[in-house]
């Protein structure tokens, strides 16, 4: 066979392109981050013109929010590997072949605990035998953001092209090759984007965790709103806003990447 | 065609009939492909041809019946290891978008454990195969390649481990049609090389007539209509299904089956040589290349000369008498020299071919 330049132009399937098409950067990734330290700023300066008491100071202090801003974190960030290790062979399992019955019952009760306050699911879960606590607040925090990434992995598996499974069985993978190798390296932006909101979403309501005793950024809000301190308060949630808005900047670096090198 | 006699794939009484359907897709199918040789699967949709050719790798398992590869009865082995033994391309390709065009070639060798310089020569190899410079190419991506240099990898990659089976799925059937048709010159060439036992899906009868050693029509029910050379499918349909499906245009492609070295033509003089016995005779040149007629029997018209390499087909022949309104043309050899005739009445009243009384 000789190959020739005006087949390369002439034919209507694909022109050449560059290497990597440019994936176009979301605004966002560049406002957000802005967006978080200059209001951090301002509530900063807000706070040190308006003066902080003892009590307050007795909070808002280095040392006191270094501690809840790593209980913070390590609540985010447990919860999120809780779902990735969930949802994820769950989401394969659901994608396979066989389960095709049992998919839309399960992505239905999924949505169905999705659809639960995460507010009331920490608070019930205490009363389990799981009792008060961190691991508590993990698991619940895990059940809420279950869902983007199930209904992603399953989605991101289901758009990966039929044909392209089918000449990968042709010409000799196993079903796990064809898996590991062609399916889930082709849904791994979907994958991400899915890990990305419930990262998003376990930020934002680990503050809740501290109804159950388990800390977070949300034990200097809860504190500060009880002793009627407001400009405390302010202080706290703005952490946890600026907090949210930088852990989404960062996801959404990495899936940026992912879908640079996806193509 | 090279055909050695042995059967490479034999089907002994495959059938398949899938859950909850009420008639078998493939009924009782019976067909050996020789070993080095082209068998072309066509027929209407839905009459398992592509079925038959998927059950060959086992991408369908059989409802009933015994595959065999080379011999070996291969219909309950670890279907993912015969796969690696067989080629397979298919209509879409289905080159993977993140690996590169190596890497898509290298898949079942990986798998095979080859060694990497073992891996790269082959890969090296096989781009210079399909014609593509593996400097340029290695290194891409497939979605920076057009639909027929895709096809050539797809080509290649289904050749990389060397199976002695090919299975091709309409692997030409989504590509414009000039490009088809030098895909089909030059996968023509490249069997030459390589010498598979190939078995291809298709549904257009030209390619099936072009490319095909035997072609098998499948008709309703899957059952298999006739196997058979194409020009046998062509001239004598085994039944009246065969006759409707190769239908109107049987008579013209049949002329692109037929050589010109194979005919008995009408033999010819130069002018001035000898008796005329009513044969046409020619001016020749210096070199003895035929110039012009001089004689025609039965005529005062001295149509211009025109001709056709005897390697040509009659349908060579036929397009060249169109193209410059003669009758007649002349068949020369590799040396220009007349080796005789074709008259636009012969293909009329009936071609003669060699040996034929």
């Amino acid at each position: 066979m000789s190959a020739s330049a005006a087949e390369a132009t002439g034919t209507a399937q694909a022109p050449d392109t560059p290497r990597r098409t440019r994936t176009k950067i979301d605004k966002a990734l560049i406002v957000n981050p802005i967006i978080a330290v200059v209001g951090l700023a301002a509530v900063f300066a807000y706070a040190a013109v308006q003066g902080l008491d003892d009590v307050e100071r007795s909070v808002i202090n280095a040392e006191e929010l270094g501690r809840r801003l790593w209980e913070h974190l390590l609540l985010t960030g447990l919860s999120t590997l809780v779902v990735i290790v969930v949802a994820i062979p769950a989401g394969v399992a659901l994608s396979r072949p066989g389960a095709g019955r049992v998919q839309r019952p399960v992505l239905a009760f999924a949505g169905f605990m999705q659809a639960l306050p995460a507010f009331g699911v920490i608070v019930l879960l205490a009363f389990s035998p799981l009792g008060l606590g961190l691991p508590t607040a993990v698991v619940a925090l895990a059940i809420a953001a279950l869902l983007p990434v199930l209904t992603n992995t399953v989605v991101g598996l289901q758009q990966v092209d039929r044909a392209l499974i089918e000449a990968a069985r042709g010409i000799g993978m196993s079903a796990r090759q064809t898996l590991f190798r062609v399916e889930l390296p082709l849904a791994t932006p979907v994958m991400v984007a899915g890990v990305r909101v419930a990262l998003v979403l376990n930020v934002g309501t680990a503050a809740l965790a501290t109804y159950i005793g388990a800390g977070g950024l949300g034990e200097p809000i809860k504190g500060m709103l009880e002793l009627g301190r407001p400009t405390g308060t302010l202080v706290a949630a703005a952490i946890v806003a600026a907090l949210a808005l930088i852990v989404d900047w960062l996801a959404g670096l990495a899936e940026y990447a992912v879908r640079r090198n996806a193509g | 065609m090279s055909d050695s006699g042995k059967p490479m794939i034999a089907l002994e009484g495959i059938s398949k009939t899938y859950p909850k359907a009420a008639a078998p897709a493939v009924q009782e199918l019976n067909l050996e492909v020789p070993e080095g040789t082209i068998s072309m699967f066509i027929g209407p949709s839905g009459c398992g041809k592509t079925t038959t050719l998927k059950m060959m790798n086992r991408l369908i398992e059989p409802t009933t019946g015994r595959i065999l590869l080379d011999g070996e009865d291969v219909t309950t082995v670890n279907a993912d290891e015969l796969r690696r033994r067989i080629g397979y391309v298919i209509q879409q390709v289905g080159l993977f978008p993140h690996f590169t065009i190596a890497d898509n070639i290298a898949v079942v060798p990986k798998i095979l454990g080859w060694d990497r310089n073992r891996i790269t020569a082959r890969v090296d190899e096989l781009l210079h195969l399909v014609g593509l410079e593996p400097k340029d190419y290695r290194d891409r991506y497939p979605r920076q390649l057009s639909g027929g240099q895709q096809q050539r990898i797809g080509v290649a990659r289904g050749l990389a481990a060397d199976p002695s089976v090919m299975l091709m799925d309409e692997p030409f059937g989504a590509i414009d049609p000039i490009t088809r048709d030098r895909l089909q010159d030059e996968f023509l060439e490249l069997q030459q090389q390589i010498a598979k036992t190939i078995c291809f899906v298709t549904h257009d009868l030209s390619e099936a007539v072009k490319l095909g050693d035997r072609i098998a029509v499948f008709g309703p029910g899957g059952t298999l209509q006739q196997y058979d050379t194409p020009d046998n499918v062509l001239t004598h349909p085994a039944n009246e299904f065969v006759g409707e499906f190769v239908g109107s245009g049987a008579a013209v492609r049949r002329l692109s089956l037929l050589e010109l070295s194979r005919l008995e033509l009408q033999s010819v003089g130069l002018d001035g040589t000898g008796e005329r016995n009513g044969a046409p005779t020619y001016e020749a040149d210096a070199e003895g290349r035929p110039v012009r007629w001089a004689y025609l029997p039965g005529t005062q018209a001295r149509p211009k000369l025109v001709t056709v390499p005897h390697t040509g087909t009659v349908y060579d022949a036929v397009d060249v008498m169109l193209d410059s309104q003669t009758e007649l043309v002349g068949v020369v050899d590799g040396e220009q020299r007349l080796q005789g005739a074709l008259w636009w009445k012969d293909l009329v009243e009936g071609l003669k071919t060699k040996g034929q009384a």
